[in-house]
């Protein structure tokens, strides 16, 4: 009679201890090819520092900085406690989790451990009771994927962190990357997609007849990169039949993008496209042939309305905008034009070491190079051009021509620019943007520069200096 | 007392437990790392910094100010270069970094890329080109401007890398803009 009592009592107690058990572990043995180990632990958190120096690395705390390096065999790495970020390489990486100070110990979970290790060529693996600390090959394993929708075939590349440089040669899209990689599966044939051989770090997809890359961007968390695929059939009679020029014309902003608010709840996406309709309508009486990245009130990615424009094999692309600031006071018209870090002189210098001593076998990076400086020296043409005419509209004050990296207008391959023609943050230019006469105005004036941009003559690239 | 007995017997077993837990960790676990915690403080050193605000010409002005302690260090000093950007402009100009923004982590590599982790913007915080180029350069011009050896910015929300707000490109370290500072 009394056993029974006795058992009931200490259950609760039992389980208490069982519970605080594996919170209260000091230390776990790690497996190493060294042979075992032992480092601090605490519940699933290990001790990433002695982890990383079990690898190899040597760790030191930078007290100004306030946070850790460990370097070996020609790596770096820097994290902070409290923080789910590590700079690897000199490249912001995002951990799995963060990093925490537990009893003067920086620990992680074993995902983390494994991510701060990869550096170094190593891994962690198995539980965090019962952690393994591996050399790692050099090759990743990635998964092509195919999602089929209406629109087109997308190729999803999942696996690697490494961003693949894209060549577009007729019947198929090479992908290089910096580092080789293995195919976790061999490719299926799918939706437009007749193949894939992988030779080292380069993986060429072999596209059906009439399908061509629409546009290739990364994407994070997970790392993936995409390839958008599309029916090539539509744009090529646009453009073998096209008599003169076309001009791509991107409203900015769409759909759930609403773009800059003026006071009164007004949108930017609104006024964008109802000048871009307008002054699409007077270059196409012009004779000038005149596209919209987007049509209606839809979303349209960044990299998709450059895309289009380069499929169109478009002589000029715009991309139009209503601006805001928190100065409320700031109004006025402004155009931009890419910019390639043309302000920074050690970026300036660093491409010219590379040109002087670049091989003959680059010569058609080089080419790339002049037709990029020649659409450069183009764009800043059409921005001024642009800005010149807003100039002369009453009631708008010249903000000048500019250089920013504005995505919009990265990987165009031909003249490109943005144009801001008026400041909605600013209720009294706002009120006036809204109004369609100065919508009319504002389109007259964007359509009289394209034309004249169109009809001047185009510089031609000076020719290359040989270097001795 | 006779309710009181299990909970007595756990704290017992508590307390047996606890002993054992400090004994081995005095015997296994590895010595602690030292942590920032444990750096004297420095002497204050008073300094002065420049910093870049957007005024009604949304151009970005210069704005000199005294500060009672300037960091020897470039990572203390971008984290107070950032707290004064959110603190704002003493001469009247509008903000750059226009919400209560908290500064994350802070990071720089050998190449002069300086990482900022800033608290993601509220929504409609930061709009139109000129919002984005104030946050952007006004961030990348004053950090640029006051501490040597920083060449480039990155602006990260959150802790993530963002690609863009909507208009730049913010994938990578970007250098100041020189072309958005008012003569």
């Amino acid at each position: 009679m009394v056993l029974p009592h006795v058992a009931m009592r200490a259950k609760p107690v039992l389980a208490l201890t069982l519970l605080l058990l594996p919170l209260t572990a000091a230390a776990v043995t790690v497996t190493t090819p060294q042979g075992p180990s032992e480092v601090f632990a605490r519940g699933d958190l290990l001790d990433v520092l002695a982890l990383l120096r079990l690898a190899g690395a040597e760790v030191q705390f930078a007290p100004a900085a306030g946070s850790y390096n460990a370097a070996g065999a020609g790596h770096e790495v820097q994290f902070t406690p409290g923080g789910s970020l590590a700079v690897i390489d000199g490249r912001l990486t995002p951990l799995p989790g963060p990093l925490r100070v537990v009893d003067g110990h920086v620990v992680g979970s074993l995902p983390t451990a494994a991510a701060l290790l990869g550096a170094f060529g190593w891994t962690a693996r198995g539980t965090a009771a019962a952690p393994e600390l591996a050399r790692v090959g050099g090759t990743e394993q990635v998964e092509l994927s195919v999602v089929r929708a209406p629109t087109g075939t997308t190729l999803v590349l999942r696996g690697t962190k490494q961003r693949p440089r894209v060549t577009v040669v007729p019947g198929s899209v090479m992908l290089q990357f910096a580092a080789p990689v293995a195919l976790a599966r061999p490719v299926a044939p799918e939706g437009g997609l007749l193949a894939g051989e992988l030779h080292d770090d380069t993986l060429t997809l072999r596209l059906a007849s009439g399908i061509e890359v629409a546009s290739s961007y990364p994407l994070d968390d997970p790392p993936r990169f995409v390839l958008r695929l599309a029916k090539a059939e539509p744009v090529a009679p646009v453009v073998t039949q096209r008599v003169g020029p076309l001009v791509v014309l991107d409203p900015g902003h769409g759909g759930e993008d609403q773009g800059a608010r003026g006071t009164g709840g007004e949108s930017e996406k609104e006024i964008t496209l109802a000048v871009a309709r307008a002054t699409a309508a007077r270059l196409q009486a012009a004779g000038v042939t005149a596209r919209l990245t987007r049509e209606g009130d839809e979303e349209v990615s960044l990299t998709d309305r450059t895309a289009l424009a380069n499929r169109l094999q478009a002589s000029v692309f715009l991309s139009i905008h209503v601006n805001a600031s928190p100065a409320r006071g700031a109004h006025g018209a402004e155009t931009y034009y890419m910019s390639v870090d043309a302000s920074d002189p050690q970026a300036a210098q660093a491409a010219a070491r590379e040109n002087a001593s670049a091989p003959p076998d680059t010569v058609q990076l080089i080419l790339w190079d002049l037709a990029h400086v020649a659409n450069l020296n183009n764009s800043a043409r059409l921005a001024r051009g642009v800005q010149e005419r807003l100039n002369a509209l009453q009631g708008i004050r010249d903000r000048g021509i500019r250089q920013a990296p504005f995505v919009v207008l990265t990987g165009a391959t031909m003249p490109s620019a943005l144009v801001e023609v008026g400041f909605l943050s600013n209720a009294q230019e706002a009120g006036r943007l809204l109004a369609r006469d100065t919508q009319e105005e504002i389109a007259t004036a964007l359509s009289e520069a394209i034309g004249e941009y169109l009809r001047s003559p185009t510089p031609v690239p000076a020719a290359p200096t040989p270097t001795p | 007392m006779k309710t009181l007995r299990p909970i007595v017997a756990a704290l017992a077993v508590l307390a047996v437990l606890a002993a054992v837990v400090a004994l081995s960790r005095r015997r296994t676990a590895p010595a602690p790392t030292p942590a920032a915690g444990a750096t004297p403080a420095p002497t204050p050193v008073p300094g002065r910094l420049v910093l870049f605000f957007p005024g009604d010409d949304a151009m970005l002005h210069r704005e000199a100010r005294e500060v009672p302690e300037l960091p020897g260090g470039n990572p203390l000093r971008i984290r107070l270069v950032v707290e004064e950007l959110v603190a704002g402009s003493r001469e009247g100009y509008a903000s750059a970094i226009p919400w209560g923004a908290v500064v994350g982590a802070v990071f720089l590599d050998r190449e002069g890329n300086a990482y900022i982790d800033l608290s993601t913007p509220p929504p409609d915080t930061v709009a139109g080109t000129d919002g984005e180029l104030a946050l952007v350069y006004g961030t990348v011009n004053s950090v640029v401007a006051n501490c040597s050896g920083v060449r480039r910015v990155q602006v990260l929300f959150g802790g993530r890398q963002v690609s863009t707000l909507g208009h730049l490109d913010l994938s990578r370290p970007l250098p100041p803009n020189p072309e958005l500072v008012a003569p």
